[in-house]
């Protein structure tokens, strides 16, 4: 009986998989499968070549890791979330194509200039013409009121993790709403003050010139929002009175965490965080519906069910990490757009006065030979020595497989005012081994020193480049010791934070195309990095608020140049690398550009699909 | 009455689990500083300045028995916080991922109890036999085959070579906007229910081509577990008198096995099998990363190792649930198949 039992078991399982794979073979009449492109050449002349047919050729799939964390321009603040963003929001400006330095109007019906008459008062003022029929995704038209109200509700909300302080700085000139102890700074007037409607133009007035204005408000995070359906969906009302209760809401708690109405190519039909996000065309978009209908986003974490779907044509699209770059280029049927220059570095950092409170990362907290006083770094020798024993083109070879470069200042290669004739520390233990018998009036030298030096686990370029130091260092001198110990992400963030680390390793991608958004945290005493390494050079301060409020190119060139030949000369830090990028499409996926503006972000309505 | 208060006994028994486990991993929190918490907040360093504005709103500094409480409020108003990892609030993101993973552990936990139990008892009525090595050897095999490239080579043989016979993931791009559209209606969110329930056979086939997969890489690994058990359960049974003495007696061979040696050698199979579904149900974190089944295994793992507490303590109760209730069927079931044995 039992026997019977099980037997029944297994042919039902046997029926099952024989059924799907009919079934299989009848659905695949209805999607046809992939072609075979090797066939092209056996065509003869004179047949009629059939046409290409792909799977799902109205909908793209795109396979990537990184979980959506909201739907809100506001608070959007990743790749990912602001991938989806950018989808389905428009923005006064754009970028216009690769270029990170010229415009094109989008809801504005000009982008301001001060030959345009657009912005005035010295760069104070920037004035935008609103183009009239644009519709949202639910048919309202868009008008000037939604625009100023979508500045406005970015101030009010300024949501812890999101991106609005990049307003901040221009209209209020202070970098954010709130204090450390979360206690508002701004009033209701200075914001509604900062964005105001005149007519059928929307006004920005600004605290100080800002150069790169017109780089953030080309961001997603300068999307419009339709003021009614905001309203209606709970965010702030518009008034006046009871304002601060919209500021700073709960993670999730923002209006559009998980809703959208924009005006963007695409709609939104269903968002699963952490498993995938599917978008359809907007036909009544303003500037014609987008060439593919579907999109879907993928969130696929492990690599070869990733490259699987790539290959089986379930995905057009894939997101490739560096190091499986040289098997990607093996494969048929895939395009592949190479070397492209993302606009950010990572750097090593130097602090100046490291934090000894419960610290095992400075041992002794003596120059005795096992352990570094917390001021160990404030010596300029010290620095340069560390500097020196960098091996960069190994780091680049070793840790990015050659696909990336050395940046020689914090300003990356693809911004403006970038001095390209800055030098490097180049790797010369000589010099390095000079510098420690300097250092210190000798002591470093003669009583060696003990540190730890740390990389947050996971992080496989961050552990190749402190085994180097680590290496490199200790090779000077047998009583030079450098212990590397690898954190979690938490607690490398918290051990920068409270100054713990005697010296770091991290990156700053671009938020907007200037080198304001570079040297402020590389070399500002309250800059992110220069805060955490205590780097103060009152005179860095001053020519960084220069160069921001200047409005003159040719200054603003001479301050960059400037700063980052002091960045040289003071080492607190030296930069290891710019990495590339790469994009991985089928071959039937075309029309797609670099931006780096955008970086890994795609925007899917320039895509086509189909031979 | 001896059966209720048993019952009821253990019910209050699990309140006693439940607050003990969770008391325990806010004492483990002591182990991270406030920062550390709230960095999970952090994707990137520029959002460094909000760290304090975090650990006030959160109270991420104040002391672990007054956050305990705050949590045990919250749990009670329905509230189980934010997961950051899957950014949605706990329930929702439990409500979302169940599913998945009952619906895999429904496809595989029978396969493996059945097919463990017969194979087991195969195993042991041809003791020392062709029969018997083959299936020790396929047990031994199959307890050793590392999950993650066991499923990869399946993945890669029957999605890449065989041009995506059995697919990853749970539905098809087609299945899925059919799922979605209002022309289907979700009861349950398992699929094959779904379809079955909708008369739709096609999503049907289509799910159960998405579960083949992953059930053949849980069952090759898990049946040899309870076959294990059932051989040497078995094996016992038949050496013992009453089985000798039936025999003796002229009772047909089959029958014997059928009705006496393999009803008493399933007792410790029950105990595991019990343990397994448990195991299934709380999710199957390579399995499920492998052939990206989105279930509670997958988002469990990932919020373990970037310290989502909400989560976390969301996968304590619920395991520490799960294991009490399985726990107290398995003493049922018990009670049914041995009469000597007696609850309360």
């Amino acid at each position: 009986m039992g026997k019977k039992v099980f037997m029944v078991c297994f042919c039902m399982m046997f029926l099952i998989i024989s059924a799907s794979t009919l079934f299989a073979k009848g659905k695949k009449e209805e999607a046809p499968p992939p072609v075979e492109t090797e066939k092209k050449e056996e065509m003869k002349k004179e047949e009629v070549p059939p046409k290409k047919m792909v799977k799902n050729p109205d909908t793209m799939i795109y396979a990537r890791y990184g979980t959506v964390q909201s739907l809100d321009p506001h608070r959007a603040y990743d790749t990912s979330s602001g991938e989806a963003v950018m989808n389905m929001y428009d923005t006064l400006i754009a970028f216009d194509g690769p270029a990170t330095d010229r415009f094109v109007p989008m809801i504005a019906e000009k982008v301001p200039s001060i030959d345009n008459g657009l912005i005035r008062d010295g760069g104070r003022t920037y004035v935008f013409p609103i183009k009239r029929g644009i519709k949202f995704h639910n048919g309202a038209e868009l008008t000037p009121a939604d625009v100023e109200y979508s500045f406005e509700r970015a101030l009010i909300t300024d949501q812890d993790g999101g991106p609005i302080w990049m307003f901040y700085e221009p209209l209020l000139g202070v970098a954010g709403s709130r204090d450390g102890d979360g206690n508002l700074v701004v009033s209701i007037d200075d914001i509604t003050q900062a964005v105001e409607v005149e007519g059928q133009s929307v006004v920005f007035h600004l605290n100080d010139p800002y150069p790169p204005f017109l780089g953030i408000l080309a961001q997603y995070w300068s999307g419009i929002l339709n003021k009614e359906y905001m309203i209606t969906n709970g965010a702030w009302d518009g008034k006046k009175q009871g304002w601060e209760r919209f500021n700073n809401p709960d993670q999730g708690a923002e209006a559009l965490y998980d809703k959208v109405m924009g005006t963007g190519p695409y709609k939104l039909v269903k968002w699963e965080p952490g498993v995938e996000i599917s978008l359809i065309r907007f036909d009544g978009y303003f500037m014609g519906p987008a060439p593919i209908k579907n999109v879907v986003i993928k969130i696929v974490e492990e690599w070869t069910t990733r490259k699987l779907m790539f290959t089986a044509g379930d995905a057009d699209m894939v997101q490739v990490d560096t190091m499986y770059w040289p098997e990607m280029d093996m494969l048929e049927g895939v395009t592949i757009y190479r070397d492209l220059p993302r606009i950010e570095n990572t750097a090593v950092f130097f602090n100046f006065d490291i934090n000894p409170e419960a610290n095992q990362a400075i041992w002794s907290v003596k120059l005795d030979g096992q352990g570094v006083p917390s001021d160990f770094f404030s010596d300029i020798n010290v620095r340069k020595a560390f500097a020196y024993c960098f091996d960069h083109d190994t780091f680049v070879k070793d840790a990015w497989l050659g696909f990336a470069t050395t940046p020689n200042s914090p300003v990356p290669k693809g911004l403006p005012y970038r001095d390209d004739t800055v030098p490097i520390y180049e790797y010369n233990l000589d010099k390095a081994r000079e510098h420690f018998k300097k250092a210190w009036g000798g002591k470093v030298w003669e009583n060696g020193f003990k540190l730890s030096i740390l990389y947050n686990t996971g992080n496989e370029h961050r552990e190749i480049a402190c085994q180097m130091i680590e290496e490199n260092v200790e090779s000077l001198n047998p009583k030079f010791q450098i212990e590397i110990m690898n954190v979690d992400w938490g607690n490398y963030l918290n051990m920068m934070v409270q100054k713990k680390c005697p010296l770091f390793i991290i990156g700053w991608v671009m938020d907007f195309p200037d080198p304001h958004n570079f040297v402020h945290p590389y070399m500002h005493s309250q800059g992110t990095f220069a805060e955490w390494q205590s780097y103060n050079n009152p005179e860095v301060d001053g020519l960084v608020r220069d160069g921001i409020k200047s409005v003159d190119k040719g200054k603003r060139q001479d301050i960059y140049y400037k700063l980052e030949r002091t960045y040289y000369q003071d080492v607190p830090g030296f930069m290891i690398s710019q990495s590339v990028y790469r994009v991985f499409v089928r071959e039937w996926i075309t029309g797609y550009y670099w931006n780096p503006a955008r970086d890994q972000m795609m925007h899917f309505y320039m895509f086509k699909k189909g031979y | 009455m001896n059966f209720l208060n048993y019952i009821v006994r253990r019910i209050l028994l699990l309140v006693v689990v439940l607050v003990g486990v969770t008391l325990i991993i806010f004492v483990l929190l002591t182990l991270f500083s406030p920062e550390q918490r709230a960095s999970t907040f952090i994707r990137d360093i520029k959002q460094l300045s909000d760290l304090d504005s975090i650990i006030k709103t959160y109270g991420l500094d104040r002391p672990v028995y007054v956050q305990y409480f705050m949590w045990l409020r919250q749990i009670l108003n329905g509230n189980f916080g934010w997961s950051t990892t899957v950014s949605r609030p706990v329930l929702d993101a439990f409500k979302f991922f169940l599913p998945h993973t009952i619906e895999l552990a429904l496809f595989a936990a029978p396969l493996i109890i059945l097919a463990g139990i017969w194979l087991g008892s195969l195993s042991a009525v041809h003791r020392d036999k062709p029969v018997d090595h083959f299936t020790r050897f396929l047990a031994i095999i199959g307890w050793s085959l590392p999950t993650f490239w066991f499923g990869l080579i399946l993945l890669m043989v029957f999605y890449g070579y065989f041009k995506g016979l059995f697919p990853p993931e749970i539905l098809s791009y087609q299945a899925q906007s059919f799922v979605d559209s209002a022309e289907f209606i979700r009861y349950t969110r398992m699929n094959t229910i779904d379809a079955l329930l909708n008369g739709e056979l096609w999503i049907f086939v289509d799910a159960v081509r998405h579960l083949v997969l992953p059930v053949i890489t849980l069952a090759v690994i898990q049946i040899a577990l309870i076959m294990r058990i059932m051989r040497s359960s078995m094996l016992e049974a038949m050496g013992k008198g009453y089985i000798l003495t039936a025999l003796a007696k002229g009772a047909a061979p089959k029958t014997v096995i059928r009705r006496h040696a393999r009803r008493n050698a399933l007792i410790p199979v029950i105990t595991v099998s019990g343990w397994l579904f448990a195991q299934l149900m709380a999710g199957v974190v390579i399995t499920e990363t492998i052939f990206n089944r989105k279930g509670l295994g997958w988002w469990w793992a990932r919020a373990a190792t970037q310290l989502d507490i909400p989560a976390v303590l969301m996968a304590v109760l619920f395991n520490g649930l799960l294991f009490v209730i399985t726990n107290l069927i398995v003493d049922i079931l018990y009670a049914y198949i041995d009469p000597r044995v007696r609850l309360g």
